[in-house]
């Protein structure tokens, strides 16, 4: 009996561990799948889509093997007689109005319990998330902790994180297919949704709400984490930027220095560049460029601790900790940068943020900019400077 | 089983009163309007198509560059709008204006002359929004046109006036033609067709004309308000004054679920004529039928927030809405039981329309099964915006609307041109459709299961979506490859088909007692109406002996038709004179009086159109005085007024001509 016992235990441990490579084999080829949910909420959701799955599916399999059957049995031969009329049959008609009804009342009851669990008030001790949805970036606030941040989200393994879902201009949605449903941020509203992260990862996320030119080059990453990394991470954040205006960082900084996460193919943004776009300069000076930061139009729209204070576009202050820019859609590499600050509308359609190269068309002006523009060696010397706010 | 008439021993010469440019655009004949509104929407439907095939052509592989950011979310923009509102609608349209009035044995709709304005106004509005493809600068905040996206502070051109506007315009042509309809229907049955005894389209056509009239006035509300926010600076929408842009969101699907409906049931409708002639056997439950077309329609305009799980409208109304969309399964799946009902037992015959009627029973199947997932709210915020929507609905308006439509163009084809589109052709349409259709959009499903939103403009490698996206995208290239077949066979049939005869499926309803194509005055003397199935009656009464024939006030008579007895193809007996298709009597000959053809609708629909693009021109010049360079304000203000003017005299002369000429 208790080894009969024992033997399934392990048969089920077995089958876990199975399961779990699946479905760690299927992050591989489909990464923001909604089908392998790593929170309660998720994973409510998924139950509710099973149930619908396999009872659409038999609906599906009796229909069409109805029809199939129908449309051999029945084809018109030589010689077939002229089939009776009928017209009706009551009991039958009554019998296929009330069995789609009892289907739907098994689906309806789940799902409307469902919908009150996850829409209740979030716990007290939950982790505070403000998310700001801008054209087309995504704005960060943990309000418990003081820090701002852009377009990558940290959230603690194992704590219920709770967002508060605004947006500065038009309707985004917000959306990490792995971890939980998504949620439309509405002007002069404010939406919620919370959920747990079960494990650590980087997640991909998305805007779901068609939000204008670049709609499709809103994404996010999300990296769930222990909660002792997390509160590392915290800490960091909340530090005033490594960069102390002193000695001259290399250019490709990226691989340097500080210890940024290693990341799976599906959160390495591939976008192309805009053909024809280059810097001349291969590095800059970081100081220099903390210089220039401080003199240039950079401050009139972001912020960087201690230097400048703009809200406009993305809060700087440690973006050389960042993995992506520009709305995840390129990687945080001085190359990608440089070609960002020299001509951001080329890189990204309708950006907010203007041309700065001197010289370079800005196509949502449809100006060029005049002499006053930045020379690809300063240009080089910002991207340094960005890269070492770690 | 070749089944059609024997050929007749001339091809019928077409009729008089179809020749010429002249007779086209003054027609006020309802069965031209049709064919107009036919070829107009086949047209829009090769141009939604193309716009399609750059879509799917960006979205081949991770990081798409055929087209920019911009102009993909004019496609998709513009693909669903012209999908929407210039083919699967005007389709609808074609065959309300051909067959209803055919159906119920009446020899024009209501109100000839409106008819013509509806069908003027449709094509201007509709030729309207695509000029702005010229300037590129067409409209690209989705056919939902969400605000505060669609304000001028978030989009400041001229794209989405172009939007607003030409909806306005077709919002006029669809309610014009949903109350001429409603009238139609109303009162000019011919004698003895009860209600529960009209073609079972006819009854689609009536419930449509509700909805219509129902959802139309919502949108032009809600098109208004925003076009008054654009154009004089109200603050209906504008956020920065505090606005709930939540407000456009219950506006736009108040309408815009009906508006599913009006796309579906029209399909519905000519499915339900093509499946009974091929089973050879009456509809099953025909009441039920007609039921469960009201009971959708009514349904239909209690679920709308369906589309706003994600807005966050609190769970007792999420919980509401789900269920009242639950609910409408249950009349939905009704019909498609019923069509099993009506095959079930009878003897198929597999027409190029029996395949396609088929092939909505079998894929709108899979459309309302995803539908229902989406009903259960927490499912639904995984699927809403993803991909697995787009699968959703295209199941529904490609696998649904466009296979039931094509059933009908397939079926009527032979009634509308006289002769019979190749079968050869037909079937080749059919079964390249069938596997392209379901290439393109089955894989949709699992790219939104994957986690892909939908209007993206392109999508970064690994992300697990290459190959779904590849397969869709090949589909969609066979779906067009399909969709030539058609085009030739169109074009080819309309004038070598083999002549089809008056009734070429031996079919029950009284419009295959006409002559294929029927006279301008459709029925010489009014048919007596029996019960549901006239032809059939006469054809083989020891068939339908068991049919309830509820005698209401009947005199048992035949059915007259001028200048032709019935034609009977399958049952053969009472074979007429093949003649009498070629020669029969004109109008004035028979003394009846027909309604004068006009170029007045055409002209006013033209004025409206003018007077538009004035407001259009307006923004420019607005555009200019704000760049500093030279522009005046009279021109615009002067085009409108003149378009204005040309309404008005074009109205006014049309109100003071007498319809039918004095007698």
């Amino acid at each position: 009996m208790t080894s009969f016992h024992r033997s399934r235990q392990r048969l089920t441990l077995a089958l876990t561990a199975v399961s779990s490579l699946v479905i760690a084999a299927c992050d591989k080829i489909t990464p923001n799948s909604t089908l392998t949910p790593h929170s309660e909420f998720g994973r409510a959701i998924d139950g509710l889509w099973r149930e619908t799955l396999v009872l659409g599916t038999i609906v599906f399999v009796l229909v069409e093997l109805a029809l199939i059957f129908v449309i051999f049995r029945f084809r018109r031969r030589d010689g077939s007689a002229q089939p009776k009329h009928v017209h009706g049959n009551t009991t039958l008609e009554i019998t296929w109005t009330l069995i789609p009804a009892v289907i739907l009342a098994f689906i309806a009851v789940p799902t409307v319990r469902t919908i009150f669990e996850t829409q209740a008030k979030a716990k007290s001790s939950a982790l505070q998330v403000e998310v700001i949805g801008h054209q087309w970036w995504w704005e960060f606030r943990y309000p418990q902790y003081g820090v701002v941040t852009a377009n990558e989200l940290y959230l603690p393994v194992g704590r219920t994180a709770s967002f508060a879902l605004k947006t500065q201009d038009v309707l985004h949605s917000f959306w990490i297919p792995e971890l939980a449903g998504k949620r439309d941020l509405i002007t002069n509203r404010t939406n919620y949704l919370w959920f747990t992260p079960e494990s650590s990862y980087v997640w991909n996320g998305f805007c779901a709400e068609y939000c204008g030119d670049s709609h499709g080059y809103m994404h996010f990453r999300v990296f769930t984490v222990a909660p002792a990394q997390f509160d590392a991470w915290i800490a960091s954040q909340k530090s005033p930027p490594a960069f102390g205006g002193g000695g001259a960082g290399p250019a490709g900084g990226a691989e340097t220095a500080t210890a940024r996460p290693t990341l799976p193919l599906h959160a390495v943004p591939s976008t192309p560049t805009p053909a024809g776009l280059a810097v001349a300069t291969a590095s800059g000076d970081a100081a220099r460029g903390a210089d220039l930061y401080k003199r240039s139009m950079c401050i009139a729209c972001h912020a960087v601790q201690g230097v400048s204070a703009g809200n406009i576009g993305p809060n700087l202050t440690h973006v050389g900790s960042r993995t992506t820019i520009a709305g995840s859609i390129y990687p945080n590499d001085a190359h990608h940068l440089m070609l960002w600050i020299k001509n951001a509308p080329l890189m990204k359609p309708g950006s907010i943020m203007p041309a700065l190269g001197a010289g370079q068309f800005d196509r949502k002006t449809g100006m060029t900019v005049a002499a006053g523009g930045l020379t690809d060696q300063q240009i080089a010397d910002l991207a340094a400077y960005l890269l070492a706010l770690k | 089983m070749a089944t059609t008439v024997a050929p007749p021993r001339h091809a019928p010469a077409p009729p008089k009163y179809e020749r010429g440019v002249w007779s086209w655009l003054a027609t006020v004949d309802h069965k031209k309007i049709g064919q107009l509104y036919l070829y107009s929407a086949l047209g829009f439907f090769l141009i939604g198509g193309i716009e399609a095939l750059i879509i799917r052509a960006q979205l081949y592989g991770p990081d798409g560059r055929l087209v920019s950011a911009e102009t993909y979310n004019m496609l998709f923009t513009m693909h669903g709008t012209t999908m929407i509102f210039m083919v699967v609608m005007p389709l609808s349209a074609a065959f309300f204006n051909y067959l209803v009035p055919l159906q119920v044995g009446a020899r024009d709709v209501a109100f000839p002359r409106l008819n013509a304005f509806s069908y003027w106004v449709f094509i201007s509005g509709s030729l309207f929004m695509n000029v702005s493809w010229f300037i590129h600068a067409a409209p690209n905040g989705g056919w939902f046109g969400y605000a505060p996206l669609t304000t001028r502070a978030y989009s400041p051109g001229v794209n989405i006036d172009f939007w607003l506007i030409g909806l306005q315009i077709l919002g006029v042509s669809s309610l014009a033609a949903g109350f001429n309809f409603i009238v139609t229907i109303v009162n000019m049955r011919a004698p003895g067709m009860h209600l529960m005894r009209m073609p079972i389209f006819t009854w689609a056509a009536f419930i449509t004309q509700f909805l219509i009239v129902l959802a139309f006035p919502i949108i032009t509300v809600a098109v208004t308000f925003l076009m008054l926010d654009r154009f004089f600076g109200t603050n209906f929408y504008t956020v920065a004054a505090g606005a709930d842009p939540l407000l456009w969101q219950h506006l736009f699907w108040l309408f815009g679920h009906p508006e599913v409906y009006i796309l579906i049931l029209p399909a519905f409708g000519l499915v339900s004529e093509v499946l009974p002639t091929f089973s050879r056997k009456p509809l099953f439950g025909y009441p039920v039928m007609v039921y469960s077309i009201i009971l959708i329609a009514f349904l239909g305009f209690g679920v709308w927030a369906h589309h706003m799980f994600a807005v966050g409208m609190g769970p007792i109304a999420d919980s509401i809405f789900s269920i009242t969309t639950m609910l409408i399964a249950i009349p939905t799946g009704v019909k498609i039981f019923n069509w099993l009902g009506t095959m079930w037992g009878g003897s198929l015959r597999f027409t190029t329309a029996m395949l396609f009627a088929i092939g909505l029973v079998g894929l709108f199947t899979i459309g309302g099964i995803s539908g229902i997932m989406h009903s259960s709210v927490p499912a639904d915020l995984q699927q809403t915006d993803s991909y697995f929507i787009v699968a959703h609905f295209h199941y529904v308006l490609f696998g649904g609307s466009m296979m039931g439509l094509f059933a009908g163009i397939y079926y009527y084809f032979p009634k509308i041109t006289g002769r019979m589109l190749s079968e050869e052709l037909g079937k080749a349409h059919f079964w390249i459709t069938f596997v392209g259709m379901n290439l393109t959009f089955f894989p949709m499903h699992f790219l939104g299961l994957h986690g892909m939103p939908r209007r993206i403009s392109s999508y970064n490698a690994n992300q697990g979506w290459d190959l779904d996206n590849h397969i869709a995208t090949i589909g969609a290239f066979i779906l067009a490859f399909g969709t030539l077949f058609f085009v030739v066979n169109m074009i080819r049939s309309r004038r070598s088909g083999a002549i089809a005869g008056n009734d070429p499926w031996g079919a029950p309803s009284i419009e295959w007692s006409l002559p294929s194509p029927p006279p301008d005055y459709n029925y010489a003397t009014l048919p007596q109406i029996t019960s549901r199935y006239p032809l059939w009656d006469r054809k083989a009464p020891h068939l339908t002996a068991e049919v309830p024939h509820s005698a209401r006030g009947d005199k048992q008579s035949t059915i007259r038709v001028a200048g032709s007895a019935v034609a009977t193809a399958e049952y053969g007996t009472d074979l007429q004179d093949d003649l009498a298709v070629v020669s029969f009597p004109s109008a004035h000959e028979l003394g009846i009086p027909m309604p004068t053809p006009t170029i007045k609708p055409l002209l006013a629909s033209l004025g409206l159109s003018v007077a538009f693009s004035g407001l259009i021109y307006r923004e420019k010049e607005l555009e200019l005085i704000a760049k500093m360079q030279p522009a005046t304000h009279h021109v615009s203000i002067a085009i409108m007024l003149l378009g204005g003017a040309i309404f008005v005299t074009a109205l006014y002369n049309w109100l003071l001509t007498p319809l039918e000429p004095e007698h």
